[in-house]
């Protein structure tokens, strides 16, 4: 299953080579220069005291690997379902539907974080990369975990939504959710307190936190790594249910 | 003969209307089989059973002896099934279509590469396959998606429409394929391509309101319409008080007319002969009889109009 989708989206980025470059290219850029330069000049250091830098990098990593998940999960589990049919023909191969569930989830998640390496080449050729070698290994680690719970939340809209405007819509609460609402570039000490409780205990943004505990303190909270792991676990139960119903199996 | 797809007092219900309603059949290994039927009368629903990709709510469908609901993983290797509407990848070559399926069934590269050979050259698609399958016609998308279920080799293939789309060299290709793989696969289609089931001349199951009407052999479903032939006959003014004259003839059966041809069936050659002395006073311009067919069969049949 992992096999027939990676080679899918394989021959996906080799019919599509050039606009697809162009994007992946762009977009580390345009975030560095349209974010990143004018923010380092409003936010010398976080709350906590991190340079402005050392916050905002993985974050742009980690936001540049959802813009990566998001149209591949949009278009198998939306527009291939919806208007293509595609995810119907899928389903029908002799596989159980969790491991499908696992297998788009994997293939995305492992595109996403090519992704977000790449990126981190095209930070450090036009800036310096702020992270150590065991830091940008643990950061990928935490990006895996995120990719797999923003991906289970993805594919739970893309399988229950029908309509186009709707998706539109909520994807782009989903956007400025991610973009604001995980600490990427605005740190959660910044919202009242209420809100900013809830941020951190949303378990999307946990995942980071747990990454900038590491890049501070050189500590590892694996309970707070269990907590979004074990949610990954239900969650794919619940997708599976979900296209099950979807699909009237 | 063995059976290849039993169903056992099947039933399937959208909401509280019943599409499907206790239905129980066999189908022997290596026939093809056309299901018939007007529009909304449950035969793609039935399709999506038999293929798996629905279930149904009451019922049991077995594929070569194993329970579909219970051995899943198993009965749908057995299966291929190609939908009416497009269902490819539209960002993907026909070819990267075929492989991607002929990967998920876990079919050898060099297997799946001789597959797509044989039958990309029986459908005359060869030249086709490094198109985008958004590029390409809906008749070369249709022959695609056949060439793509036959590529991991299933005993079952299960069509709704099968030449749906396609021009007439595609349609006899298509043709001579499907029965050249009859025998060695069961071929379970939907059609409203008449003409094309008649020649296809084997067993035809007529569905109505979600149950099998008819079932058997061209021959046997026009047993009893042998007698019958369909009559046309144009005048240059067919008025009403004429229509009512002829439609009145006491041998004359489902009478009805379009514009100036009067359209009629009988079950003697004797029925003509009366109609014609009965408007023997008015210009006639052109004459046609000719036998029974399946599309007269239904057409009787479900118009309600009976020729009994």
């Amino acid at each position: 299953m992992i096999y027939a989708l990676f080679m899918r989206r394989i021959w996906s980025w080799k019919n599509r080579l050039v606009p697809s470059l162009l994007l992946l290219l762009t977009l580390p850029v345009i975030l560095f220069v349209l974010v990143g330069l004018s923010l380092n000049n409003i936010m010398r250091n976080s709350l906590s005291g991190m340079p402005f830098e050392l916050w905002v990098i993985p974050g742009f990593i980690f936001i540049i690997s959802s813009m990566g998940l998001f149209p591949l999960i949009y278009r198998d589990f939306f527009d291939l379902r919806v208007h293509r049919k595609v995810l119907a023909h899928v389903v029908l191969a002799p596989y159980r539907k969790r491991i499908m569930i696992c297998g788009y989830l994997i293939v995305s998640g492992i595109e996403a974080i090519i992704l977000g390496v790449i990126s981190i080449g095209i930070f450090s050729a036009i800036s310096s990369f702020p992270l150590s070698v065991i830091q940008t290994l643990f950061m990928i680690v935490c990006l895996s975990l995120y990719l797999l719970l923003l991906g289970n939340f993805l594919i739970s809209m893309g399988l229950l939504i029908n309509t186009v405007t709707t998706f539109s819509m909520i994807s782009f609460i989903t956007f400025i959710f991610i973009l604001f609402g995980n600490g990427f570039i605005i740190e959660f000490g910044f919202f009242p307190a209420g809100i900013a409780s809830f941020l951190k205990w949303q378990p999307i943004s946990i995942p980071f936190q747990v990454f900038q505990l590491f890049i501070n303190t050189n500590i590892i909270d694996w309970q707070m790594l269990v907590y979004p792991l074990v949610l990954v676990l239900f969650w794919v139960i619940a997708n599976t249910k979900i296209l099950k119903w979807k699909l009237r199996h | 003969m063995e059976a290849s797809i039993t169903l056992k007092k099947v039933g399937k219900l959208v909401g509280d209307k019943t599409i499907l309603a206790g239905l129980s059949f066999g189908v022997e290994r290596g026939s093809l089989v056309a299901i018939v039927g007007v529009n909304d009368s449950g035969k793609t629903t039935l399709l999506k059973l038999l293929s798996g990709f629905e279930n149904p709510n009451y019922g049991q469908v077995f594929i070569h002896g194993l329970d579909m609901d219970k051995r899943r993983q198993e009965t749908r290797k057995l299966i291929g099934y190609v939908p009416h509407e497009n269902d490819l990848d539209p960002w993907l070559t026909l070819e990267q279509n075929i492989r991607f399926t002929s990967n998920l069934y876990k079919v050898s590269k060099s297997t799946a590469s001789a597959r797509i050979l044989r039958y990309a050259d029986a459908l005359n698609l060869t030249q086709n396959l490094n198109e985008l399958a958004m590029n390409v016609s809906h008749g070369t998308q249709k022959k695609t998606m056949l060439v793509r279920e036959l590529v991991h080799d299933p005993d079952v293939l299960i069509m709704d429409e099968p030449t749906g789309y396609m021009d007439a060299e595609s349609i006899r290709l298509t043709w001579d394929l499907l029965k050249e793989l009859k025998g060695n696969k069961t071929i379970v289609y939907v059609s409203n391509a008449l003409v094309e089931i008649e020649q296809a001349h084997d067993r035809i199951l007529v569905f109505h309101e979600g149950q099998i009407l008819m079932d058997g052999h061209l021959d046997k479903l026009l047993e009893s319409t042998l007698d019958y032939h369909q009559f046309q006959i144009e005048f240059e003014n067919l008025s009403k008080e004429l229509y009512k004259k002829l439609a009145n003839v006491a041998t004359v059966v489902s009478p009805n007319r379009l514009d100036n041809i009067f359209h009629f069936y009988g079950r003697t050659r004797n029925v003509f002969f009366d109609v014609i002395r009965t408007a023997s006073d008015e210009l006639m311009i052109d004459l046609n009889v000719k036998k029974l067919g399946l599309r007269d069969l239904l057409d009787s049949e479900f118009a309600g109009r009976g020729l009994d």
